[in-house]
């Protein structure tokens, strides 16, 4: 089946993940849009990728989109079925490269939150599905890396909750806090890539989707973006032949990637 | 034990008296309870009415078992609302199957970790009755620091030190949890103590037990190992019971030891609706429908619910609904093929997003 629609913006997401795994790595990963990201990757420039999940599965053989974490396609034929307690104590101890959130809130050091919209615990405005293994792959994989879509709610300048400490108050904050790892290495959206200032860690413009310019990502951001020096580069887009592996072979169904109509 | 909790979120929580949080961290208290118990390898059969009868009750830290859909012992769970107890505390990484207890009032407290439905977003039923105090959250968890609390049980250490849960909110929003320097180290080193955690009850669905409660299942053990260690009193819930010898001189072994377990239910579907490894397929149009009407009002959850567990005297009638004898041939030959046990050809995985007018059959 050829389709030849133009790209959307899931399909670009999904894209620009996929080219953060490098071959080889061992990778956290949920459901949804990273989920499809990391099948492409190992469909693609990256076949020797191992997935490991908080269930306890790992590595499963013919990697297809799980309808749960816990479901038969984390553990099919696995070498291997850990426990949860295991999985994350496989991450504490060096042995998982990198992992990929989401977000409901993210402020300007990539503190994340999964928790609430609202500060008051006992009176939410939404109570949302709380941390689940998020806080657990924030704090101890090695690079993590968040993706979502970005509006000035989602851009906060601060969240209603740390669900996930990212570089806490910049600086060496989150260091003297005794977390294990560096915060998030980058974020990634519907308008660009983002990666953290060196010095203050805070989020800064790494490259914007073609179309979107600087103002925009700005205007679609409750906190100020930093730039990098001189023109902002423009986030490479997938092939042809790319879109035609995501639309035939990576999602086929359409569950995650087509668009709301 | 007089226990010493965090004040901050004790604050935050708004729990005034603490008597509530004490029975989880008195591991004292649940070796006490594991002593009494007859040790002897005697036949522990009951049925489920009469395990849940006997062995739950009202006011318990009850633990969801497995994960979400996936081999939890649903039909327990069931039960347990179906005899209408009450106010109990609900504990489990993910503890997702909490949330339609609370229509009936079996849960009241939770010890949340995680409430949704992985893709398809968040529990807005769960959501809806923290914010009118239907159900209060006791303490707030990640996944992997409550696995650390029961995994320290079960290592029988009263807790471990964490790196997981620094920076965060959590650790104010969990009366449990303390930021606490590394004791063998120089240097500033935060952690985050962990107690261990002991859950009044577990219901563990497996594939295979023998009558003594030595336990089998495929696919992965989330917490359900610690947990059967941990917790006071634990019922098996098996697709089949099997003799002895089969579990001795079966290559997989067992994964929990009889000495954890209090009574053995023969309880062929028992994760149904949900996954269960080497057996069958989820039904997928129940959760549809149940994520559907969940996320539209407690009143047309609980007409769901009605129909679906009070109703619904036991899995025959639950099989019937989805579609009967066509249903467990298909279900099993999708759950087969899922996992690489059969061929896939003439097996369909794609299904419809959950809409009114839909029927509840899953046969295609």
């Amino acid at each position: 089946m050829t389709n030849d629609k133009p790209m959307n913006p899931l399909e670009m997401l999904a894209f620009i993940i996929s080219k953060q795994i490098k071959d080889h790595e061992v990778i956290y990963i949920g459901t949804g849009i990273p989920m499809v990201a990391a099948i492409l990757a190992k469909k693609t420039h990256a076949p020797h990728i191992t997935f490991v999940y908080e269930s306890g599965g790992q590595d499963p053989e013919n990697l297809e989109m799980p309808w749960s974490v816990g479901g038969p396609m984390t553990w099919r034929k696995s070498p291997i079925i850990m426990e949860m307690a295991y999985s994350f104590g496989q991450a504490a101890c060096g042995m998982v490269d990198k992992g990929f959130l989401g977000f409901a809130q993210i402020d300007m050091y990539g503190n994340a939150n999964t928790h609430q919209i609202g500060t008051e615990f006992t009176n939410p405005k939404v109570r949302l599905t709380g941390s689940g293994g998020n806080n657990d792959v924030a704090s101890l994989v090695d690079k993590l890396v968040y993706v979502g879509l970005q509006d000035q709610n989602k851009f906060a300048k601060k969240v209603d909750f740390i669900t996930s400490p990212g570089w806490m108050e910049g600086g060496d904050s989150r260091k003297k806090a005794g977390l294990l790892n560096d915060g998030p290495c980058a974020v990634i959206t519907s308008a660009g890539v983002y990666d953290f200032e060196p010095e203050s860690k805070r989020m800064r413009i790494k490259t914007l989707h073609p179309g979107v310019p600087a103002a925009l990502a700005q205007l679609a951001s409750g906190f100020e973006l930093l730039a990098p020096e001189g023109e902002i580069p423009v986030t490479e887009t997938p092939s042809k032949e790319i879109i035609q592996i995501l639309r035939n072979e990576v999602d086929p169904s359409g569950i995650f990637i087509s668009m709301p109509s | 034990m007089i226990f010493d909790y965090n004040q901050e979120a004790l604050k935050n929580l708004k729990i005034e008296d603490t008597s509530v949080l004490d029975r989880l961290v008195d591991y004292r208290s649940a070796r006490d309870a594991h002593l009494k118990k007859d040790h002897s390898q005697r036949d522990k059969r009951l049925s489920l009415h009469e395990a849940i009868a006997e062995y739950v009750h009202d006011g318990d830290i009850w633990c969801d078992s497995s994960f979400s859909y996936v081999r939890s012992a649903l039909q327990g769970w069931w039960e347990i609302i179906r005899q209408g107890k009450k106010d109990l505390q609900a504990i489990g990484s993910p503890n997702t199957n909490q949330t339609y207890g609370v229509l009936y009032g079996t849960v009241k407290h939770v010890h949340a970790s995680y409430s949704g439905a992985e893709m398809r977003g968040i529990d807005k039923m769960f959501s809806r009755n923290v914010k009118n105090g239907k159900v209060k959250i006791i303490s707030d968890w990640s996944h992997g620091l409550m696995a650390q609390g029961f995994k320290a049980a079960q290592l029988g250490m009263p807790g471990c030190f964490s790196k997981q849960g620094l920076g965060s909110d959590i650790v104010n929003h969990n009366p449990y949890l303390k930021v606490m320097q590394n004791p063998m180290s120089k240097d500033s080193d935060p952690c985050v103590f962990v107690p261990a955690l002991f859950p009044d009850v577990v219901i563990i669905h497996v594939n295979a037990a023998d009558k003594f409660g030595n336990a089998r299942f495929y696919g992965p053990a989330v917490n359900d190992i610690a947990t059967a260690a941990a917790s006071r009193k634990v019922i098996i819930t098996a697709e089949e019971i099997v003799s002895n010898y089969d579990i001795r001189y079966h290559a997989k072994g067992a994964q929990i030891p009889f000495n954890n377990v209090d009574a053995v239910v023969e309880l062929p579907f028992g994760a149904a609706p949900g996954y269960m490894p080497n057996e069958y397929y989820w039904m997928r149009y129940f959760w549809e429908k149940f994520f559907g009407w969940a996320a539209e009002s407690d009143e047309k959850c609980k007409e769901f619910f009605d129909e679906w567990i009070i109703n619904t005297k036991d899995i025959n009638g639950l099989i019937e609904k989805v579609g009967g004898l066509e249903w467990l041939k298909k279900s099993r030959r999708r759950a087969r093929a899922a996992e690489g046990n059969n061929e896939t050809d003439g097996v369909s995985f794609t299904y419809k997003i959950w809409e009114n007018g839909m029927g509840d059959q899953d046969l295609e």
